[in-house]
């Protein structure tokens, strides 16, 4: 289980993450919620062992191990889909597969069986023997997230893994998103667009400018710092919003004086919990 | 090794299925070969001053004299080197042609009457056209010291007192003897006699009756056998420098390339350690080059009809070769960081050492003080191996140097580009 303890990563006077403690449940889809330079991929750098904490230390822990990712016998139960596409354009995106799970240690049968998973999972069994090269956007964004599962660990980070994607891929990432935690894997997912933490997180760490702002349940996060909804009626004078804890009774209080045409409740979300906590939007 | 051979693996498909690589490691060297390889079949070589090694194994006042006629000659830029040195340096391609001067060659000078003066010529079988040019220098440096004895009564009649002596202590009083001894006296009068008959300015040569001023006995330092396909084995060695150089290259910015494209993340997170990346690039960058050299060498010997001298040696020179460029490949990754700086680091430096190494020009055409700059070029004994075995015809002890040189400087370079290479990926 990946556990950060107190973890600060400095590069010149920048603090790019600045104490950062959480520990990893498990089955659970952990989001890194936080706008451009918060400090996601250098935490995830850090958890695999790309980078080395200045102050503090990441582990794999549990009851029967402590083990640091930096050793290159414990990369076994991590993969990672790094935020800008890592992949050999020049062979297939069965290639690619092959040649990721060999350096796994897949070998034979075992080995054809995970490429073959691999590119289902990914949707691109029709074009597993063509080079990456010739493969669109989407795709090369699905294999990407492929060839991170291709040796089936029990650790996943997927780095931003919906940049750059039209909106019909990326449910079908959400989907497979899923279909990792229906398996029982453990996910770290950064992102900078709330609706992707509220849809697949269970708990989301909410960073910004390196520290850590805030960490839970998405609906534990609104409640404790959401602050009141909002309220849009649409009345024959035109439109207002009230801020509301309570929309139902203002709903009847507002009734009582005027004709309400049209109503629309906005409860408060992880965009309204940002802004609540920095002061600023999350998307500038 | 199963991970290191993966990434070997994938490294050597992808180098192959990229045109560009693939033009400067086997097209790029294979079309200079077949070019130069032309060009120098229908050139008579014919440099403007010949390199000869010169033993002068009879060291007397008049051995020296005339080897100050041949330089005095012009056209040969001497060498003297002792004699047990000598053949080693033709067969090694330092110098064409080895002139020696036997034993007995001032006395033979100083007395025509008795002796010829005798010279062995060993001469590289590539070399025919220098070998014939100072075959001519040779004799005419004779020709001219014959005459001056000729002209020169006074040595002659020191020469006739020698005979005499010589002719009275060994030989019993004969007629034969009598006659001998009479026309030894007339010799120096035959200038006089010749001004008298107003002949003087009819025999120039005044060798006439001695037969040639100078015995030559030429000898090929190894067996020829190529004659036309000669340019070919030149040219085919240096296209297989080119395609080291050109794997080299390639392989060095294949590890900019991962770092820019990301992969290079992916391999650090993967379970291997460093030392694992850098064999499995040393490993592909090896096997590349040797294939790509192998299959040079090979079109060369089935189409073009280079013939090596030792297969064994050919082996051993195409192995030390690729070690030493993977080396080099390892250098010039640390230098370039990105895929634009690795190709440009890449061929702005082996470039100018090619250059020095013979790779473009060949060696015995370039001045001497540049042919020992060579030396520091890792090119050269490249060259120099491959042509040994090629048409050099080295024996093993001779194609060592070389191999341990190439050896050297391969591991040398490899462990200084291991431990300077940074795995990062920024
Ligand atoms: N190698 C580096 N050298 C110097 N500064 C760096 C380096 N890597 C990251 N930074 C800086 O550290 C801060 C955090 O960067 P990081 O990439 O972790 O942010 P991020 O949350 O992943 O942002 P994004 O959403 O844009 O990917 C940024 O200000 C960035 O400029
Ligand atoms: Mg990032």
């Amino acid at each position: 289980m990946l556990v950060f303890d107190h973890v600060s990563k400095c590069f010149g006077d920048l603090r790019a993450v600045d104490d950062l403690s959480f520990e990893l449940e498990a089955g659970e889809v952990f989001g890194l919620l936080g706008p451009n330079g918060a400090g996601k991929t250098t935490a995830i750098n850090m958890a695999v062992g790309l980078l080395e904490p200045d102050e503090g230390v990441v582990r794999f822990a549990d009851e029967a191990f402590d083990r640091n990712p930096r050793d290159a016998e414990n990369r076994r139960s991590l993969g990672l889909a790094p935020q800008s596409i890592a992949l050999y354009e020049q062979i297939s995106g069965a290639d690619n597969l092959r040649f990721f799970g060999r350096l796994h240690g897949l070998r034979g049968s075992d080995l054809e069986e995970r490429v073959a998973a691999c590119l289902d999972f990914a949707d691109l069994v029709d074009v597993g023997k063509k080079v990456v090269s010739k493969y669109s956007g989407g795709m090369q964004r699905r294999l990407n997230l492929a060839v991170a599962i291709i040796h089936d660990p029990e650790l996943v980070l997927l780095d931003e893994p919906t940049v750059g994607v039209d909106p019909q891929s990326r449910n079908a990432i959400f989907e497979r998103v899923e279909q990792l935690r229906d398996e029982g894997k453990q996910v770290v997912y950064t992102t900078h667009y709330m609706e992707e933490a509220q849809r697949l997180c269970d708990r989301v760490a909410i960073l910004d400018r390196g520290r850590l702002m805030a960490l839970d349940t998405v609906p534990a996060l609104i409640t404790a710092h959401g602050g009141p909804g909002n309220l849009v009626v649409r009345t024959g004078d035109g439109e207002s919003r009230h801020e509301t804890t309570d929309p139902l009774a203002t709903l009847a209080e507002l009734q009582a004086s005027q004709t309400v045409d049209h109503f629309q409740y906005l409860p408060p979300d992880l965009e309204t919990v940002f802004l609540n906590l920095t002061g600023r939007a999350l998307r500038d | 090794m199963n991970k290191i051979v993966a990434m070997a693996a994938k490294d050597i498909h992808i180098l192959f299925r990229d045109k560009l690589g693939f033009f400067f490691t086997i097209f790029f060297p294979l079309m200079m070969a077949i070019f130069f390889g032309a060009m120098f079949a229908g050139l008579s070589r014919g440099p403007a001053s010949i390199p000869i090694a010169l033993v002068d194994a009879d060291r007397t006042a008049g051995s020296a004299r005339f080897v100050g006629r041949l330089e005095a000659a012009g056209g040969l830029a001497i060498e003297r080197i002792p004699g047990d040195q000598a053949l080693e340096q033709v067969r090694r391609g330092q110098t064409a042609v080895l002139v020696t001067l036997r034993p007995g060659f001032g006395a033979a000078l100083d007395n025509p009457f008795v002796a010829t003066p005798e010279v062995e010529m060993s001469v590289d079988p590539t070399q025919f056209a220098a070998a014939g040019m100072v075959r001519g220098v040779l004799l005419e440096a004779a020709g001219a010291e014959l005459q001056a004895f000729m002209s020169d009564p006074s040595r002659m009649s020191v020469t006739n007192e020698q005979n005499r002596r010589l002719i009275e202590e060994f030989s019993p009083p004969s007629e034969a003897r009598d006659d001998l001894l009479n026309v030894l006296d007339q010799i120096p009068r035959i200038p006089v006699l010749i001004d008298e008959a107003g002949l003087g300015s009819v025999t120039t040569g005044a060798t006439g009756g001695f037969g040639p001023p100078l015995e030559i006995e030429q000898t090929q330092v190894q067996a020829q056998r190529r004659g036309p396909t000669n340019s070919y084995a030149t040219s085919f060695a240096q296209a297989m420098l080119w395609t080291l150089i050109g794997g080299s290259v390639s392989f060095s910015m294949s590890i900019a390339i991962e770092r820019s494209r990301g992969t290079l993340m992916r391999l650090l997170v993967a379970p291997i350690t460093a030392r694992q990346l850098l064999a499995a690039k040393g490993l592909a960058c090896l096997g590349a080059t040797l294939f790509t050299s192998s299959a040079l060498i090979t079109l060369g010997i089935t189409v073009f009809g280079v013939t090596p001298t030792s297969y064994p040696l050919l082996a051993l020179a195409l192995l030390s070769g690729s070690i030493c460029f993977c080396g080099i490949m390892m250098v010039l990754s640390v230098i370039g960081r990105t895929e634009q700086a690795a190709a440009g680091v890449g061929w702005g430096i082996a470039l100018p050492f090619t250059m020095l190494g013979g790779g473009m020009v060949p060696l015995f055409l370039m001045p001497e003080w540049m042919q020992t700059l060579g030396n520091i070029s890792p090119m050269k004994w490249t060259l120099i191996a491959y042509e040994g075995a090629i048409w050099r015809g080295f024996t093993l002890s001779e194609m060592l140097l070389p191999c341990a040189v190439l050896v050297a400087i391969g591991v040398l370079a490899f462990s200084i580009g291991a431990t300077r290479l940074r795995w990062d990926t920024g």
